[in-house]
């Protein structure tokens, strides 16, 4: 044990003799915090974070996250592949939104290439990035339950992720890493009848939410647990640069979808299918945990929204542009950031106007999410502190690229 | 705020620093060594100059960069004798992004951190200090942050060298 | 608590040594009779080897020592089967409630799973970390099984069945059930694990703040029926259809107190969502992290056994015991009067309750999300302890009037 338990009996300088002869004696126990390892296995981490804590008792008094477990250079492999060699790699960082990852990358280079995108395969892109949302919310919300002990919820919603997962292996045959979304479009078209698939998924999605929401988030022991928890004020969440439904669940309204739209989400915005849920700290203060996973849930509901209105208005077309095999990118450089289901994805992009990048930076909203721990969780319970980090909805895979 | 305005702006108000503004450019045909430039515009601060920009940036009503949404560094290659800090901040009310770069030697690679005015600058700039050799003065958490504490060079320079091992373990 | 440990061994032993006294000499049969006082009753093995013809040769003593071997191993054999359908019952049910079948491959719909989970227990590497006390270590699974055994071996299977009718057999559940504490707290200080220490400490916090609300709840049923003993309460609760005479029914304090006695039970036995001690998410797996093997599996059989026990005290208590339709099918002035038919379903009837009070813990376990410590600490002092407090007078208020009134 580390806790060290010393009790010393010292004697008193002063007054050491009692009026009635006697010696008083005070007892002064030493107590010390205790050093706790949560991590690199642990399974509130999800996946190998490492955080170590100082307890007192049940009492966190102190958090510092150790990441590096998962690093797999992906910064230094952006710039010895090729453009297109490298678009495998995005899949890898949050690997529960590949799709989304995909996105921004094809974007960053898009954006150097100056190309234009047929609009099917936009439409496309949208619906998949949607899908992969609600698939990456799907896990979050289940795995939360799962950090607060309600095991069931994990296994429902891990039901629709694999329908969802279905149905982009019927879309490009791979059920995780999918590097679906091209520099350029999208690799290939529908087959035939997806898009009903799709729309009858969003049908069935609908219902099952409901069941989610009035199972785990109405509940009253989760509320318990999670209200008032890990409480984030407004201007500290914009101190610690958080993004997505993070910084939405402080209360920040705020969307890259709508706010700063790219693709083809200012028209979404314009049909007003596109409602961002702001968290208005109903069961506790604004931007604790129920916060937090009130605006997922509900993001989920909009995400299908947005998918059903791509699917009303999709059109036959082309589904990617003309590349040569070899790209070549101008010379330049180019950020550009998209609304990640953690957060927002940022890929900053150099080229020198080769066939590699000079360099491709990922700014990882786990990353960027999490510093935020180290202030959050000082003075909860253990407890308290596996709720919030679950809240935070990290992927390692992502925080350390 | 575009960008032009943002620039305008930043002088209007005195921002320190503000060595200069670099935009998109196409091709000259005549200069066939000229390869234009694509993507994004950016301010370019000087480096010593960086914390009081980057207050300015936060604390003006009109440009209000309430959120530091990343900082990076760059190695431009091997033949150039510098490297570039990278920020990118954005703000929340009213809905404009600012890139802003700094250049600074590759044998004196110094800055100050700006931690102190975004708290989100700290990983960050964990981050680049150990895979640039970047020394942010002033940074109140110094260690490593994704590679090991006893790692040596720095990963994303173009000068870096594979190690042969490490730690006994042959990574060839 | 101490009492009634020691009162363990004496009623395993009184009947046999009652048996023992008639032959031997007059002090042994004084004192045994005054043991006798503590436990009435018959033990059907005992009777039923004296039965049997015996040669000279055995000695007096080996009859009623080998009647408390079989008793011995017939409670091993309860706790063991119900560990192993308990396992599957949550497996099936955890299953089922999950949208998936559970275990289909072993046997008929997985029945045979807890067997191959056995076997595989048992070849399983036996670890003991390093820096851990062996001692306790090793202990620590034992002492909380034998606490159970003991506490199981108070519970009759049938009316005419049971190898220890204690007359404080309610008492001697409740205390023998708790000590399993002090094994779960063994076993996590003995580990050399910082989460197996938590998981320990917040057993004892919490088996300290809910025993008291389960013995206060458990004052209702007594005010009612007046009686600790298990067969006695169950006699009382017979007739009107073998569900009419259910204590449950005899007074308006009863229902209440049951609710707040299942809570308190599922506190008691660490299940969710009380599962601190050893919450997977947070602590690893508490006080189980460091055990492998058999060692976790005599874990695991406490707890199967204790919850069974604590279903079948509620269905003693509260839910008529023995007494079902079938029951009273077969009971003295029922329609087809047989005493072996009796006792059968009798027995079946008392498995089948206990089960029904397993299928709703688990159904609460894999429905609900796990409170925090000081949430579970609030409830057991602020709310739970205060209303079973108000459920006794209002119990012992009701009793009292209905004496005055109905003489």
């Amino acid at each position: 044990m580390d806790q060290e338990r010393t009790a010393t009996v010292t004697e008193p300088k002063e007054s050491a003799v009692l009026p009635d002869g006697s010696k008083e004696f005070v007892v002064d126990v030493h107590t010390e915090d205790m050093e706790l390892n949560m991590g690199p296995q642990h399974p509130a981490t999800h996946g190998v974070m490492r955080i170590l804590l100082r307890v007192d008792g049940e009492l966190v008094t102190g958090a510092q996250p150790h990441l590096g477990y998962l690093h797999r250079c992906a910064e230094k492999i952006g710039e010895n592949v090729e453009w297109l060699q490298y678009l495998p790699y995005t899949d890898r960082y949050d690997y529960l939104a590949a799709m989304n990852n995909n996105l921004g990358y094809s974007m960053a280079v898009e954006k150097l290439l100056g190309i234009e995108i047929p609009r099917r395969a936009e439409m496309l892109r949208i619906i998949c990035a949607e899908l992969n949302r609600i698939g990456s919310h799907l896990i979050a919300f289940g795995t939360y339950g799962l950090d607060l002990g309600a095991f069931t919820p994990f296994l429902y919603t891990f039901r629709e992720r694999e329908w969802m997962m279905s149905l982009f292996e019927k879309i490009c045959g791979a059920r995780l890493t999918y590097s679906y979304i091209r520099i350029g479009g999208v690799f290939n078209d529908t087959p035939p009848g997806w898009l009903g698939e799709v729309s009858r998924f969003c049908d069935t999605f609908l219902v099952k939410w409901q069941e989610y929401y009035d199972l785990v988030v109405e509940n009253q022991i989760f509320i318990g647990r999670t209200a008032d928890v890990g409480v984030i004020p407004r201007e500290m969440a914009m101190d610690f640069g958080l993004t997505g439904p993070m910084l939405r669940g402080s209360g920040i309204d705020f969307d890259l979808r709508r706010d700063m739209p790219y693709s083809l989400y200012g028209e979404v915005d314009k049909a007003g299918a596109l409602n961002i849920p702001v968290a208005r700290g109903e069961k506790g203060s604004l931007g604790d945990c129920w916060d937090r996973v009130w605006v997922r849930t509900m993001e989920m509901k909009e995400s299908i929204e947005i998918v059903r209105w791509c699917l009303d208005n999709i059109e036959a077309g082309p589904v990617i542009g003309e590349l040569p095999k070899t790209l070549r990118v101008p010379a330049g450089e180019a950020y550009v950031g998209i609304e990640n289901p953690r957060g927002e994805l940022g890929h900053y992009v150099v080229s020198d106007g080769g066939k590699v990048a000079v360099r491709c930076r990922v700014r990882g909203p786990s990353f960027c999410n999490l510093p935020v721990l180290e202030e959050i969780m000082l003075g909860t319970l253990l407890a308290d502190s596996v709720a919030i980090i679950g809240s935070t909805d990290v992927v390692v895979g992502e925080t350390d690229r | 705020m575009d960008f032009t305005g943002i620039c305008d702006r930043l002088k209007a108000i005195g921002a320190p620093g503000i060595l200069g503004v670099d935009e998109p450019r196409e091709k000259n045909p005549e200069d066939k060594k000229d390869l234009g430039r694509a993507g994004d515009s950016f301010v370019l601060v000087d480096p010593e100059e960086l914390e009081g920009f980057l207050r300015f940036c936060r604390d003006d009503t009109e440009l209000q960069f309430e959120l530091l949404c990343d900082l990076t560094a760059t190695d431009p290659g091997n033949d150039d004798e510098e490297l570039w800090l990278n920020y990118n901040l954005l703000s929340i009310a009213h809905k404009h992004r600012l890139a802003v770069k700094a250049k600074i030697s590759k044998e004196n690679s110094n800055a100050p951190s700006v931690a102190d005015v975004y708290r989100a600058a700290q990983w960050h700039e964990r981050e680049a200090a150990e895979m640039f050799g970047i020394t942010y003065r002033n940074h109140p958490d110094p260690r490593h942050i994704l590679l090991p504490d006893d790692w040596i060079g720095y990963p994303l320079r173009k000068d870096y060298e594979y190690p042969k091992e490490y730690r006994g373990i042959s990574c060839e | 608590m101490s009492l009634s440990t020691l009162a363990l061994p004496l009623s395993l032993l009184t009947d046999p040594a009652l048996k023992l006294a008639e032959s031997e000499t007059p002090e042994v049969a004084e004192a045994a009779a005054e043991m006798g006082e503590l436990t009435s009753g018959t033990n059907l093995i005992n009777e039923l080897l004296m039965l049997a013809p015996i040669p000279d040769f055995v000695p007096g003593w080996a009859i009623p020592l080998t009647a408390i071997m079989i008793g011995v191993a017939i409670v091993m054999g309860v706790v063991s089967l119900n560990a192993m359908a308990g396992t599957w019952l949550e497996r099936k049910v955890s299953g089922h409630i999950q949208c998936r079948y559970g275990p289909m491959r072993a046997g008929w719909h997985g029945f045979l799973q807890p067997l191959a989970d056995g076997i595989k227990l048992m070849l399983k590497e036996d670890m003991i970390p390093i820096g851990s006390d062996r001692v306790l270590f090793v202990m620590a699974p034992a002492l909380v099984l034998a606490s159970v055994l003991g506490a199981l071996a108070v519970m009759p299977l049938s009316p005419d069945f049971f190898f220890a009718d204690a007359p404080m057999g309610l008492f001697l559940i409740l205390a023998l059930t708790s000590t399993t504490t002090i094994g779960v707290i063994m076993a996590g200080w003995a580990s050399n694990s910082k989460w197996s220490v938590y998981g320990a400490m917040r057993e004892a916090a919490q088996v300290v703040a809910y025993e008291v609300p389960l013995g206060i709840s458990l004052l209702v049923p007594l005010i009612v029926a007046g009686t600790f003993s298990l067969t006695e309460v169950s006699e009382m609760q017979s007739g009107m259809f073998g569900i009419g005479g259910w204590l449950i029914f005899k007074n308006p304090f009863m229902f209440p107190a049951l609710i707040l006695f299942f809570i308190a039970v599922l506190a008691e036995s660490k299940r969710a969502p009380f599962d601190l001690p050893e919450s997977e998410s947070e602590l690893v797996s508490g006080f189980l992290t460091e055990y492998s093997g058999i060692r976790w599996s005599f874990f695991f059989m406490e707890e199967y056994a204790a919850m069974f026990l604590y279903c079948v005290v509620t269905a003693f208590f509260f839910l008529g015991g023995f007494n079902s339709p079938l029951t009273w099918l077969f009971e003295d002035g029922g329609l087809l009067p047989n005493v072996i038919l009796w006792n059968v379903a009798a027995f079946f009837t008392i498995v089948v309750k206990g089960y029904i009070g397993l299928f709703v813990m688990m159904w609460v376990r894999w429905t609900l999300p796990r409170l925090r410590i000081d949430q579970v600490m609030t409830m057991g002092y602020k709310y739970l302890t205060p209303i079973s407090l108000v459920c006794v007078l209002g119990a012992g208020i009701w009793e009292w009037g209905k004496a005055a009134l109905l003489g």
